[in-house]
């Protein structure tokens, strides 16, 4: 019984020549704009001589991430645009980290972040600081790479070590030849292609709504299932996105992310001023939230499109077919049944809304019945979802699979090629920027500091290249055993949450307080990442605080113990 | 490894729009600010 697969579609042949030339392309200009790396400076720093504007286009193509990508569709498609409130205070860690960071490790010259923090208080401090940015970002790295590869897999009809060895090999490619000055050019492009991406989706959602069913009708349609909602006013601290989340947890993250993480102090500090590096953050500041309302709009509008559209009963084809081979087919035309029963009502329920709005009917009766519609679908979702369940033997979250699915079923003349090729974009931009900035904390925080102290640039720029090349093999190395990770992977990808803070904390002691002494920071760090844990484990408050939690712990644990036991001064100075 | 000498590239002075730094500052915190209010009326907004 192949009917429940059927609906997938697949990629025409001007879908994969759009996906093949977009491969070609980006390398081949990748390796062209990365010629003439001379020294380490070069290939780490793009020669300190980028303009804002691609400064701030790659850190924006740096974050994000083909997960961010599908992921956040797919969840304004199931829950609403409520995450929306986790970058709402992004823009004031931006006007922060201008004012604070960025001025220092301009002034300070550095190549890595931590290095400032050798400068300012001890060796000890960067090295720490730098292993947990290098543990961190290098595991996460393989989940970076490997979840998008496992939904375009599935999509595309792929293996698993298809995806990931192309999406891979090809960003090492032009890494390892071009450095910084390739992942820049690349992200400016890739970061355009995906602005044009986002614009083409939100374009065909709004124009396949069907006669009569108006955008307004749509956001109606959402806003009465709560999916409109972006600005939840709740205090609770348990709840994940809330104004106050977003603006206190999510300013300290993204603090701790912009101003911390070598993946993207190394983009900015490759502007050709103080001025340029400072534009490239604000710039992020303007655009970062209304891209991601309109990727969050378009998972919404999927959500709309496919009220008059039948969805698959599973999103993940891969586990409809494993669901088709395992369950009886009776068993399984009563869920089918059951699911297209309830999808036409909810249909019907939507249009007699749409038409009580129009008409002047009774919208609130047109409402209850459209929920409760909705209501009937969901239990129906919930029965395939156990199905599969039982089928698998573990939890099915099929949310990422949502949105690749609507692009391959629904778009045509090259669209879909043209929109999986925005997914790899994403996917490669952020993975170039993480091999590169890998690549440099590991030469210039550990090899130049404690194998090689001095040596030629030739020599260094030759290690540079085997450090990325080596990030990079290493990623594809954790890719491919994901799968059998299971749930170490989640841990992965939870880890950096427990220090990002606390990093964070030690940085605004090196800038805040001229006072603040090596001691104090070093075991200031230290209490910031207990606290994370402690928090974490005892309490059910939402991630984003963990940030506030470990910034504030270091900084007055930093100050108390230089006020109680300061120690020795810092070896360099400010 | 050549280091890039302190102040060399230190262009406090060179502000780009608004005459200021703190005026450029100011503009995100209230670009932030009208944003926000405008995702407040998307929210509940009688479509």
């Amino acid at each position: 019984m192949a009917i429940l697969t059927a609906g997938f579609g697949a990629l025409s042949r001007a879908d994969w020549v759009v996906l093949a030339v977009y491969l070609v392309a980006i390398v081949s200009f990748g390796l062209w704009m990365g010629r003439g790396n001379r020294r380490v400076d070069d290939f780490f720093l793009a020669g300190r001589q980028m303009r804002w504007w691609a400064a701030g286009l790659s850190v924006m193509a740096t974050q994000v991430s083909a997960i961010t990508f599908v992921g956040t569709t797919g969840q304004a498609y199931t829950k609403g645009m409520s995450f929306l409130a986790f970058y709402l205070g992004l823009p004031f860690a931006m006007v922060i980290l201008s004012i604070t960071l960025v001025p220092f490790f301009y002034r300070a010259g550095v190549f890595t972040a931590y290095e400032y923090l050798e400068r300012r208080f001890d060796a000890r401090t960067r090295t720490v600081t730098s292993l947990l940015f290098l543990l961190s970002r290098g595991l996460a790295l393989g989940v970076t790479l490997y979840a998008p590869s496992l939904v375009l897999s599935v999509v595309l009809g792929w293996s698993e070590t298809a995806t990931i060895l192309l999406m891979g090999g090809a960003t090492i490619l032009y890494v390892v030849y071009g450095g910084n000055r390739s992942v820049i050019w690349t992200d400016v492009v890739q970061m355009g292609l995906i602005w044009v991406g986002i614009f083409i989706c939100v374009g065909v959602a709004i124009t396949r709504l069907p006669d009569g069913f108006a955008l307004r009708d749509a956001l109606a349609l959402a806003q009465t299932t709560g999916r409109l909602e972006t600005m939840d006013p709740s205090l609770d601290p348990t709840r994940p996105y809330t104004v106050w989340s977003g603006l206190f947890g999510g300013m300290f993250l993204a603090m701790a992310y912009f101003g911390c993480d070598q993946s993207q102090v190394q983009r900015y500090l490759s502007g050709r001023s103080l001025t340029e590096s400072r534009l490239s953050l604000l710039f992020n500041a303007f655009l970062k939230v209304p891209m991601q309302f309109l990727i969050l709009l378009t998972g919404v509008l999927v959500f709309v499109f496919f009220h008059f559209h039948a969805p698959p009963l599973l999103w993940n084809r891969a586990e409809l077919v494993r669901v088709e081979r395992a369950v009886p087919p009776a068993e399984l035309q009563r869920v089918q049944s059951v699911f297209e029963a309830a999808h036409l009502e909810r249909r019907a329920a939507a249009e007699a809304f749409a038409l009580a709005r129009h008409d002047g009917g009774d919208e609130s009766a047109a409402r209850e019945g459209y929920l409760a519609a909705g209501r009937r679908l969901d239990e129906a979702e919930a029965e395939a979802r156990r199905l599969a369940e039982s089928v698998s033997g573990e939890p099915y979250n099929d949310t990422n699979y949502i949105f690749p699915t609507f692009i391959v079923s629904q778009l045509s003349g090259g669209l879909a090629g043209l929109i999986i090729a925005v997914i790899f974009a994403a996917a490669m931009s952020s993975l170039s920027g993480e091999f590169n900035s890998l690549a440099t904390a590991s030469l210039v925080d550990f090899y130049r500091r404690y194998v090689r102290t001095t040596a030629s640039d030739g020599h260094y720029l030759a290690v540079s290249r085997l450090f990325t090349a080596f990030w990079g093999v290493f990623a594809c190395l954790v890719a491919l055993e994901a799968g059998r990770l299971g749930s170490a992977i989640e841990v992965v990808n939870k880890f950096g949450s427990y220090f990002y803070g606390s990093i964070l904390g030690v940085f605004g002691l090196a800038v805040l307080t001229p006072s603040a002494r090596p001691r104090g920071a070093f075991y200031g760090l230290l209490a910031g990442m207990t606290a994370v844990f402690v928090v974490s484990q005892l309490t059910a408050v939402a991630f984003l605080w963990y940030n506030v939690v470990g910034a504030v712990t270091v900084f007055l644990v930093g100050l108390a113990i230089t006020a109680v036991a300061p120690g020795p001064r810092p070896a360099g100075t400010r | 490894m050549p280091q890039e000498t302190a102040g060399r590239r230190d262009d406090e002075s060179q502000v780009p729009l608004f005459g200021t730094w703190p005026r450029i500052y100011g503009a995100v915190v209230v670009s932030a600010l009208v944003v926000m209010m405008l995702l407040t009326l998307f929210s509940g907004w009688p479509f």
